[in-house]
């Protein structure tokens, strides 16, 4: 599985700069956090990643594999998936058909008429895929329901399942625990180390529950105003006075340290 | 200026684009326009024609800026802007002519009774579509345009009304020129308008209050601004806008509302080029319509060619398209409320119920001939052709959430396509794949704006085609000509006696039961799956590798091709087919045909086939044959189709109760009930600080 690298990526909305020259790293078989207050630029950079929105400059890598010179669809045909802050499901589906859909749509995009026609291959693949997917999700007993039915609690772990069950390389996974309840937190979390452990897939996780970052991360990026203030062990991230001020305001963070 | 050239000097072109901002881009082409087109207007003796296009501009600038206004405020594109301006005028009429009514006492009568009127109905209408799917939204004008079309020429007739001026006629010249006093009039009074409205939502309380409405009602309503006094207050603005508009027009073009729907598109495209946001560009563009309609009609009636001489006819819709294709994207957000009613899953029937409807249908279909008179057959064989043409509509509608108001142009593109191959030899098998291959380019070009826009813009995207291709290509030789009709022969294949009513009947039911067939594999297929995700989250499947940009071109020919084979049906059942706004290909059926397929349920071939029996078969039997009904059968569908898009609406709970109910299920209160043990224990641990800020 290969690494993402992104180097000095700039994002400009107009006069606005939502993300400059940011760089990260993160390996396969880990979990990566990317971390900050709201409007930090934690989404842009995933925008930016998988060419939702245009790069001022700077570089995307998957492995060996530029991929910043691509289209959306192509950077998930290279093997970069994602989820959203807000969840994207296909409400009128099942959460099986839902499931199915994403290793069907990486599929579809192998040939010029692979929207056209599935081969019998790609069909057993997909199933054997979404079994899977829904197995490690525990939606096995949902499979039948459809989405729009659901908790936010379970329609997270429909988009985890749907991600997870398509043949990606690497993970964005956006706020994937908002809107969970403490025990579904902890589930998630559990669900995602061993996906990882036994894929060997890398993940990029964007996330505010730092009890969950501290549980799964190994590595923490700190974004704040569009720039990287801090990086490094997720250990020493839950001690950072720059990462607490960053949360917290300077002020607050400081009294809060001389209580 | 200084600061612009200061832009340049220190940030460069993107620097200074910025600081101009697209008002100051468009005030500095229109200054550039005037310097440099006035010497030449005025070397070609076309200083009157340029006056008469600001004149004109300046009316429909009225309806654009009422258009622009209500879009803003409540995410309802009025696409009846039209009618209603049709309608003020015809009540103008009554008050004025039958009435006997002064002119400015008929004008305020129309004026309350119109457009305060409409903006009270109008007001309500948004309310209930608040947060409804744009396919609602677009159904619901599309219904009220039927509806007021279908009244209006009910009882004032089809004849245009002609209409003495009632402004002043006096002459003035201007530079050379003879410009009339009523020009004068409303060309102020529409600049003066443009400017009062700027002002008034960038100064007044009330102007940004119609902003926030934009952003967020329950927010506006919690700072105790209430949105619906605000929401009446700018469909009060804008249907007044529109009511002057169409009474102000009515002395020039006379009365009419079919010439009004068709006109009323000027409005739309300088709504477009004002990104349907910008007063001031909305108002330049509707004068530079009108100017570059007016100029052409005379520059390019030296051309000798019938197609260049008329193209001044389509400058609107040449800029309205322009405008879809052309205005960056992130202007042409999707306006309205943020939460948007998802339209129900269409419930797949059991395979035995398929199977069980599949035959009884059949049965029905096969047994027509035997059971209604031969004079009647005929009627039939239309209904199944247009069945062909709803199924493929279906297909792009309830399958993809594509909204297509132009899908009676493939099917006049098949007819045409058909008749041609023809008339050079080409066995009717032949003509048959020919006709819908030849709407294929068609459907690519109607793909095209789907790429970039979606809901409200690509329907309008979709109607200005439907337009185009009626003014346009339909006179064109190649398809209907000037003649205006193109003769469609039934095949003659001996034994099976397909010339007759009856045997065509039995052959256009082969090939519609090929349609639906073709459309229920497409369901099925993994083509299908991807149409059914795109409709639910085409950023979804962005993300998962789906090239979308081919799914919807894919769809959109499918869709077209399908169409055009029912075009060919309807053409032969009639033994031919022609390109008149009232035949059975023009583009008023299109609106139409959306509206009765909306109100048939959202079943991909039932609904269709009973959507085509009640628009063509049903009014030849009673009571739909009366000649009241003949008159106001688009009433009934106009209501119809309102009800559908509005009954969800109407069972909304109040704003207050919305508020009551988003606080009820507020995250926040979640988090306090359920609080995670680290988030209540003392801050005594550093990791814990940072867990309580989620």
């Amino acid at each position: 599985m290969p690494p993402l690298r992104v180097e000095d990526v700039t994002v400009r909305f107009g006069g606005l700069t939502a993300v400059s020259d940011l760089s990260l790293h993160a390996e396969p078989g880990t979990i990566t956090a990317l971390i900050g207050p709201n409007g930090a630029g934690k989404t842009t950079t995933f925008n930016a990643c998988t060419g939702v929105v245009k790069t001022s400059s700077g570089r995307v890598w998957l492995g060996d594999q530029r991929l910043d010179k691509m289209g959306t669809p192509a950077r998930a045909a290279a093997g970069l998936g994602r989820t959203f802050q807000r969840m994207e499901l296909f409400d009128s589906m099942t959460v099986s058909q839902n499931v199915a859909m994403g290793p069907e749509s990486v599929f579809s995009s192998r040939h010029p008429w692979g929207q056209f026609f599935a081969p019998a291959s790609e069909k057993k693949e997909i199933a054997r895929r979404t079994r899977s997917a829904l197995a490690r999700c525990g939606l096995e007993a949902s499979a039948g329901r459809r989405v729009r039915d659901l908790s936010t609690g379970q329609r997270r772990l429909v988009e985890l399942a749907r991600a997870i069950a398509s043949p990606f390389r690497f993970l964005l996974l956006d706020e994937p625990s908002s809107g969970l309840d403490v025990h579904e937190t902890e589930e998630f979390g559990q669900v995602l180390l061993s996906h990882v452990a036994e894929t060997g897939i890398g993940v990029l996780l964007v996330e505010h529950d730092m009890a969950l970052i501290a549980d799964v991360s190994t590595e923490v990026y700190v974004l704040d105003f569009g720039q990287l203030i801090w990086s490094g062990h997720t250990p020493d991230a839950m001690t950072s006075e720059v990462v607490r001020a960053a949360y917290l305001g300077g002020e607050i963070a400081q009294e809060v340290l001389h209580a | 200026m200084n600061a612009a050239i200061h832009a340049l000097k220190t940030d460069g072109f993107s620097g200074l684009s910025r600081k101009l901002g697209y008002t100051g881009w468009w005030l500095v082409a229109a200054a550039l326009v005037v310097l440099l087109g006035t010497p030449v207007a005025a070397g070609r003796d076309l200083m009157p024609f340029v006056f008469a296009g600001v004149a004109d501009g300046a009316i429909y600038s009225m309806a654009a800026l009422g258009l622009v206004l209500t879009f803003k405020t409540s995410g309802i594109f009025n696409f009846a802007i039209g009618a209603q301006a049709a309608a003020s005028a015809y009540v103008f009429y009554s008050f004025r002519m039958d009435a006997g009514l002064p002119w400015p006492v008929a004008f305020v009568l129309a004026l309350l009774l119109v457009g305060i009127g409409g903006a009270f109905l109008l007001e309500r209408m948004a309310y209930w579509l608040e947060e409804a799917p744009a396919i609602m939204k677009v159904v619901a004008t599309i219904g009220l345009i039927v509806l007021l079309q279908s009244l209006l020429t009910g009882i004032y007739g089809t004849p245009t009304l002609q209409f003495p001026p009632f402004l002043s006629q006096k002459t003035v010249d201007i530079a050379g020129s003879t410009v009339l006093a009523s020009q004068i009039i409303v060309t102020v009074l529409a600049l003066a308008a443009t400017i009062a409205l700027t002002l008034f939502f960038k100064r007044s309380k009330v102007g940004a209050a119609m902003q926030a409405l934009v952003d967020d009602p329950e927010l506006l309503a919690s700072q105790g601004t209430s949105p619906a006094v605000i929401r009446r207050y700018a469909w009060a603005i804008g249907s007044c806008f529109v009511s002057m508009s169409g009474m102000l027009i009515a002395p020039i073009l006379g009365i009419d509302i079919n010439l009004m729907l068709l006109l009323y598109i000027t409005a739309f495209g300088a709504a477009a080029l004002g990104a349907f946001d910008n007063l001031v560009v909305t108002f330049i563009a509707a004068i530079g319509i009108g100017i570059a309609t007016n100029v052409l009609s005379i520059e390019l009636a030296k051309i000798d060619s019938s197609f260049v001489s008329r193209l001044y006819t389509q400058v609107p819709f040449i800029a309205l398209v322009a405008a879809l294709l052309l205005v960056p994207k992130a202007r042409l957000v999707e306006r309205g409320g943020k939460r948007v009613r998802k339209l129900p899953p269409i419930h797949q029937l059991s395979p035995r119920v398929t199977v069980g409807l599949a035959v009884v249908t059949l049965a029905v279909f096969a047994a027509v001939p035997h059971v209604v008179p031969s004079v009647d057959l005929n009627q039939f064989t239309v209904g199944i052709g247009f069945a062909v043409v709803l199924v493929s509509l279906a297909l792009l509608l309830w399958s993809s959430g594509q909204i297509s108001l132009c899908h009676m142009a493939f099917a006049a593109i098949g007819a045409a396509a058909f008749s041609h191959a023809q008339s050079h030899g080409v066995p009717w098998i032949g003509c048959l794949l020919l006709a819908g291959l030849a709407a294929l380019p068609a459907g690519a070009f109607v793909a095209i704006p789907s790429f970039r826009l979606s809901g409200v813009y690509l329907a309008v995207a979709t109607f200005a085609f439907g337009l185009l291709a009626q003014n346009l290509l339909y006179p064109s030789e190649w398809m209907f000509g000037l003649d205006d009709t193109t003769p469609l022969i039934r095949p003659d294949w001996g034994g099976l006696d397909t010339k007759n009513d009856q045997g065509f009947y039995y052959l256009a039911l082969v090939i519609a039961g090929l349609m639906v067939a073709l459309v229920l594999a497409v369901r099925r297929s993994r083509l299908g799956r991807i149409l059914q995700a795109l409709a639910d989250s085409p950023a979804a499947l962005d993300a998962h590798g789906v090239r979308t940009k081919v799914t919807r071109l894919s769809v959109f020919c499918l869709s077209a091709f399908i169409a055009a084979i029912g075009g060919v049906i309807i053409g032969a059942a009639n033994s031919g087919a022609g390109g008149n706004a009232s035949g059975p290909f023009g583009y008023f059926n299109s609106l139409a045909l959306i509206t009765v397929l909306v109100f048939c349920g959202r079943r991909p071939v039932f609904g269709p086939v009973i959507a085509a029996f009640l628009f063509v078969v049903a009014k030849i039997y009673p009571p739909m044959d009366s000649a009241f009904m003949t008159d106001y059968r688009g009433v009934f569908f106009g209501l119809f189709a309102l009800g559908v898009a509005l009954w969800p609406g109407l069972r909304m709970p109040t704003l207050t109760e919305r508020g009551a109910q988003r606080g009820s299920r507020s995250p926040v209160k979640d988090r306090t009930l359920q609080a995670r043990p680290a988030a209540v224990e003392p801050e005594t641990s550093e990791e814990k600080v940072l867990v309580s800020t989620r």
